[in-house]
C-alpha cells in the first residue's frame, strides 16, 4: 500500500540500504512476475521466427529451435513485397501526421489566439463531434472518398486523416495555457499573426504538438479498418493489411509470419523508447482535458 | 487584439480554413450524411454508375429490419457477442489498478545510488546468458553416435537426442536470461522499467500482435496449452487421489460460507439503513456486492462439485479459437493481456500521484490498515479516474473487436461483433450502405445511453 505518492523518476533515497522489508520484496516479486508475463510472448515470438518449418511445431517440446535460421527474415521479403508494405505504412502515417499537425495547430491558433465573431459556436460544433463514435463515420467517409475519386489510392488513405477535431481541441487547450503577453509583445514589435504563430506560439506548444504527432503516427501505423476497405491494389497495402494477407496465404509457415510481425513491431517500440516521457505525459494530458 | 472584427474574422478563417474544410467534408458533413443514408435503401450493387435505379427513401425500414425484422437475428447475436467480450473490461480495469498500485509502492530494493550497479548487473546477466547460448548452440565435439528418439516417447522423430538435449539446455539458459534481465532492469531503473515493460503489449496491439497470439492459442504446438497441459495433468492426478465426497463437501462449504457473508452484508446494510437517496444508494451497493459474491461463490462451488467427475476423463486444455465455446474467452484473455498495462494503468498512476500524502498520514495516525487505507483514501480519491476509464472503455468496447475477429478467427460466427457486422454489410456482398449506416446509428444510440448511465452512476459514486 502506498504511503506516499511516488514521484516520477525518483527511487527511495537512503532507505534502500537499511534492509529488505518483506512487503518490498513481495512488491518487487509481483512486478517481476507480471514483467515476465509481458515479456514471454515476445521472446517466444523471436524463437518461433528463427526456427525451421518443422522445428517450430516442436518448439513447445524442445523450448529452443535446434537450428537457428535468421534467413527467415530475408525470406519474408522474397515471399511478399514486405519492403513496399513498410514504405506504405511509413508514407501514409507520416503524411497524415504532418498534415494533421499543421492543420490542427493552425486551427487551434484561430480558436485560442484570434478573437472573431462566431468563434465559440464553431468551436462547440467541433466539440460536439468528439462524441461521435468512429464507426458512424466509416460508411459516409467511404462514400465521400468514393465520390472524390480517391478510392484505392494514397490520397484516400491520407486525406481523410489530415484533419482532426480531437487534435484541434487538444492543441487549443494547450495553447490556452501559453500566456498571451508573449504574442502581444511580439505584436508590438510589428509581428503579424503568421509570425506570432510560427515563432512564438508554435515553439511554446511543442510538447503538445509532439504528443499529437506521436499518437497520430502510431494510430495510423496500426490502422486496419480504413486501409482494409479502401485498398484493393497490392502495391498500396500497409503493414497490417499486408500481414493479414501474408497470414492467409502463407499461414502454415509460422516462422515467416512471426518474423514479419516482429519486424512490424519494431518501429513503434523504437518511437516509444525514444519519446517515452512525452507519451506518458500525453496520455495523462489527454485524460485531463479530453 | 489586432485589427477590426472583419479583419480578424478573415485572419481566423485563413488559419482555420484547411482544418475546417476537412472537418466539414470528413466529419461534420458525413455525420449528417450518414443519418440521412440510414433512412435509404442505398446499396452499391443496386445504385452505381451502371444502373440508373434511384436511391429510395425507406423511412425507418432499416432500423426495423435490424431490431425486429429479417436482420434482427444477426444483430442481436452480434450484440450479444460484443457484450460478452466486454466482460474483459472490468477485469482489465481491476488489473490496471493493481499494476498501478504495485508500481506506485516502493518497489526498487536498490537505492538511488545503485543505478550504475543495476546497469552493471543487467549487462553482466545479458553477457553471461549470451555467452551461454553461444556455447550451447556452437556444435561442440560431435557425439559419436546420434540416436533417433523413439517416436512414441516424445514425438520428436526428426531430431536426435543430442539436438533435443542441446535445445533444452538453451531454453533453460534463455529462461534464466529473461528472468535475470527483468530483475536486473527492475533493480536498475525501478518502476520506470516495469512501467515501460507493462506498456509494450498495448503499444503493439494490432494485427502483428494478434497473429502472435493466434500461434500461442494453437491447440497443439501453442505455448498456452503447452503450459496448461502439465498443470491440468497435475490437477487430474491430485483430484483422483482424494475421495469424491471431500470435493463435494468443499463445494458445499465454500458456497455456505459465501452465502453467509453475502447475507450478513445485506442484513448489516438494512440495519444501518441511512435516510433518503444516499441510504438507498448505499444499500443498493451492498446488495450488488453481495450478489457478486454469491455469483463468484456459486462458480467456485460448481467447479469443486464437478471437478472429480471431470478428472475421471482427464482434464484437457481447450482448443481455444477453434472451439466455439472458448473462442470468446480466448479473445478476452488476450484483450486483458494487451490492455492491462496500457493507457488505463498510466491514468491510474497519474491519479495515484495526485492523492495528497496528508490523507495517508492522517489515516496512518488513525491506525488504518493497508486495506482500510485503500478503501477509504485511495479508492475514493481515484473515483474520477475510474469514472473516466469506465466511460472510455465502454465506448471503446461497444465499437471494438473487429480486428480480433478478422485476424484471430477469420470472422468465425462466435466472435463477430457489431463493428464486424457493419463491415460485412457495408463493404462486402451487397454493399448495403443504408443498412450499415443504420447499424452505426444504433451503436451510437447504445453508446450514448451507456455513457448516460455511467454518468448517473459515476456522479453518485463521486458524491458518496
Amino acid at each position: 500500500m502506498p504511503e506516499q505518492p511516488a514521484q516520477p523518476r525518483t527511487t527511495i533515497v537512503g532507505e534502500g540500504r537499511a534492509g529488505l522489508p518483506i512487503s518490498r520484496v513481495a512488491v518487487f516479486a509481483g512486478l517481476t512476475l507480471f514483467g515476465v508475463t509481458a515479456a514471454v510472448p515476445f521472446v517466444w515470438q523471436i524463437l518461433m521466427s528463427l526456427a525451421t518449418l518443422t522445428d517450430v511445431d516442436l518448439l513447445t517440446q524442445t523450448g529452443f529451435p535446434p537450428t537457428l535460421l535468421p534467413s527467415n527474415y530475408g525470406l519474408v521479403f522474397e515471399r511478399v513485397p514486405f519492403a513496399k508494405y513498410f514504405f506504405n505504412s511509413f508514407f501514409v502515417a507520416g503524411w497524415v501526421t504532418i498534415l494533421q499537425v499543421i492543420t490542427c495547430a493552425m486551427a487551434a491558433y484561430a480558436f485560442s489566439r484570434v478573437q472573431w465573431p462566431g468563434r465559440e459556436k464553431v468551436f462547440l460544433l467541433y466539440l460536439g463531434t468528439l462524441m461521435i463514435p468512429g464507426v458512424v463515420l466509416m460508411v459516409p467517409n467511404f462514400a465521400v472518398v468514393l465520390g472524390l475519386g480517391m478510392f484505392n489510392s494514397y490520397w484516400g488513405l491520407i486525406i481523410p486523416g489530415a484533419f482532426s477535431a480531437f487534435g484541434t481541441f487538444m492543441l487549443r487547450q494547450f495553447m490556452l495555457t501559453i500566456p498571451t503577453s508573449l504574442d502581444e509583445a511580439a505584436a508590438i514589435d510589428g509581428a503579424g499573426h503568421w509570425r506570432i504563430f510560427t515563432e512564438v506560439v508554435l515553439p511554446l506548444a511543442r510538447p503538445g504538438v509532439i504528443v499529437l504527432a506521436i499518437f497520430c503516427f502510431l494510430g495510423n501505423y496500426n490502422s486496419f479498418f480504413w486501409p482494409l476497405i479502401l485498398v484493393k491494389d497490392v502495391n498500396l497495402r500497409t503493414l497490417p493489411l499486408g500481414l493479414l494477407v501474408f497470414d492467409s496465404s502463407y499461414g502454415r509457415e509460422t516462422p515467416l509470419i512471426m518474423a514479419a510481425s516482429l519486424m512490424a513491431m519494431v518501429p513503434p517500440v523504437v518511437i516509444f523508447l525514444l519519446l517515452n516521457r512525452y507519451l506518458v505525459k500525453g496520455i495523462q494530458l489527454g485524460a485531463v482535458k479530453g | 487584439m489586432i485589427g477590426s472584427a472583419r479583419k480578424r474574422l478573415l485572419i481566423a478563417l485563413a488559419f482555420l480554413l484547411p482544418n475546417l474544410l476537412g472537418f466539414l467534408v470528413f466529419t461534420a458533413g458525413p455525420v449528417l450524411f450518414s443519418l440521412a443514408m440510414s433512412f435509404t435503401d442505398w446499396a452499391l450493387t443496386k445504385h452505381n454508375s451502371f444502373s440508373s435505379t434511384p436511391v429510395r427513401f425507406v423511412g425507418i425500414e432499416n432500423y426495423a429490419r435490424l431490431l425486429w425484422g429479417d436482420e434482427s437475428g444477426f444483430f442481436w447475436n452480434y450484440f450479444g457477442n460484443t457484450v460478452y467480450l466486454m466482460i474483459g473490461i472490468p477485469i482489465g480495469i481491476a488489473g490496471s489498478l493493481g499494476l498501478a498500485l504495485l508500481l506506485n509502492a516502493k518497489s526498487s530494493p536498490a537505492g538511488r545510488g545503485s543505478k550504475a550497479w543495476g546497469v552493471g548487473v543487467a549487462l553482466a546477466v545479458t553477457a553471461i546468458s549470451c555467452f551461454g547460448v553461444w556455447m550451447l548452440t556452437t556444435p561442440g565435439p560431435a557425439p559419436t553416435e546420434l540416436t533417433a528418439v523413439k517416436s512414441g516417447e516424445i514425438g520428436l522423430t526428426d531430431l536426435t537426442v543430442f539436438q533435443v538435449d542441446r535445445a533444452r539446455s538453451n531454453a533453460a539458459v534463455l529462461a534464466m536470461a529473461v528472468l535475470g534481465a527483468v530483475v536486473a532492469g527492475g533493480m536498475a531503473f525501478g518502476s520506470a522499467f516495469f512501467r515501460t515493460l507493462f506498456y509494450l503489449p498495448s503499444l503493439l496491439a494490432g494485427v502483428a500482435m494478434f497473429l502472435l497470439w493466434k500461434t500461442l492459442y494453437r491447440p497443439r504446438g501453442g505455448l498456452i496449452n503447452a503450459g496448461l497441459e502439465p498443470l491440468l495433468n497435475w490437477i487430474t492426478h491430485a483430484t483422483k487421489q482424494t475421495p469424491e465426497w471431500v470435493w463435494k463437501a468443499g463445494a458445499a462449504g465454500v458456497f455456505g460460507l459465501v452465502a453467509m457473508l453475502a447475507g450478513l452484508t445485506v442484513v448489516n446494510g438494512v440495519r444501518n439503513l441511512g435516510s433518503g437517496v444516499a441510504g438507498a444508494a448505499a444499500l443498493f451497493g451492498r446488495v450488488a456486492w453481495a450478489a457478486t459474491l454469491l455469483a463468484a461463490g456459486w462458480g467456485v462451488a460448481i467447479v469443486l462439485w464437478r471437478v472429480h467427475g471431470w478428472a475421471a476423463d482427464g482434464l484437457k486444455p481447450p482448443d481455444w479459437l477453434i472451439d466455439p465455446t472458448y473462442a470468446k474467452p480466448a479473445l478476452i484473455v488476450m484483450g486483458v493481456w494487451c490492455g492491462v498495462g496500457g493507457g488505463n494503468m498510466l491514468l491510474y498512476l497519474a491519479g495515484l500521484s495526485n492523492v495528497p500524502p496528508e490523507l495517508y498520514e492522517a489515516a496512518s495516525i488513525d491506525g488504518a490498515s493497508g486495506w482500510q487505507r485503500f478503501k477509504h483514501v485511495t479508492w475514493p480519491q481515484l473515483a474520477p479516474t475510474t469514472f473516466f476509464i469506465v466511460i472510455m472503455s465502454t465506448i471503446g468496447g461497444l465499437q471494438g473487436g473487429f480486428e480480433q475477429a478478422m485476424v484471430m478467427t477469420g470472422g468465425a460466427a462466435e466472435t463477430r461483433v457489431l463493428a464486424f457486422y457493419l463491415y460485412e454489410r457495408a463493404f462486402k456482398g451487397t454493399f448495403e450502405l443504408g443498412l450499415a449506416s443504420a447499424i452505426a446509428w444504433v451503436m451510437f444510440a447504445m453508446i450514448f445511453a451507456m455513457t448516460i448511465v455511467n454518468f448517473r452512476l459515476g456522479s453518485q459514486m463521486t458524491n458518496d
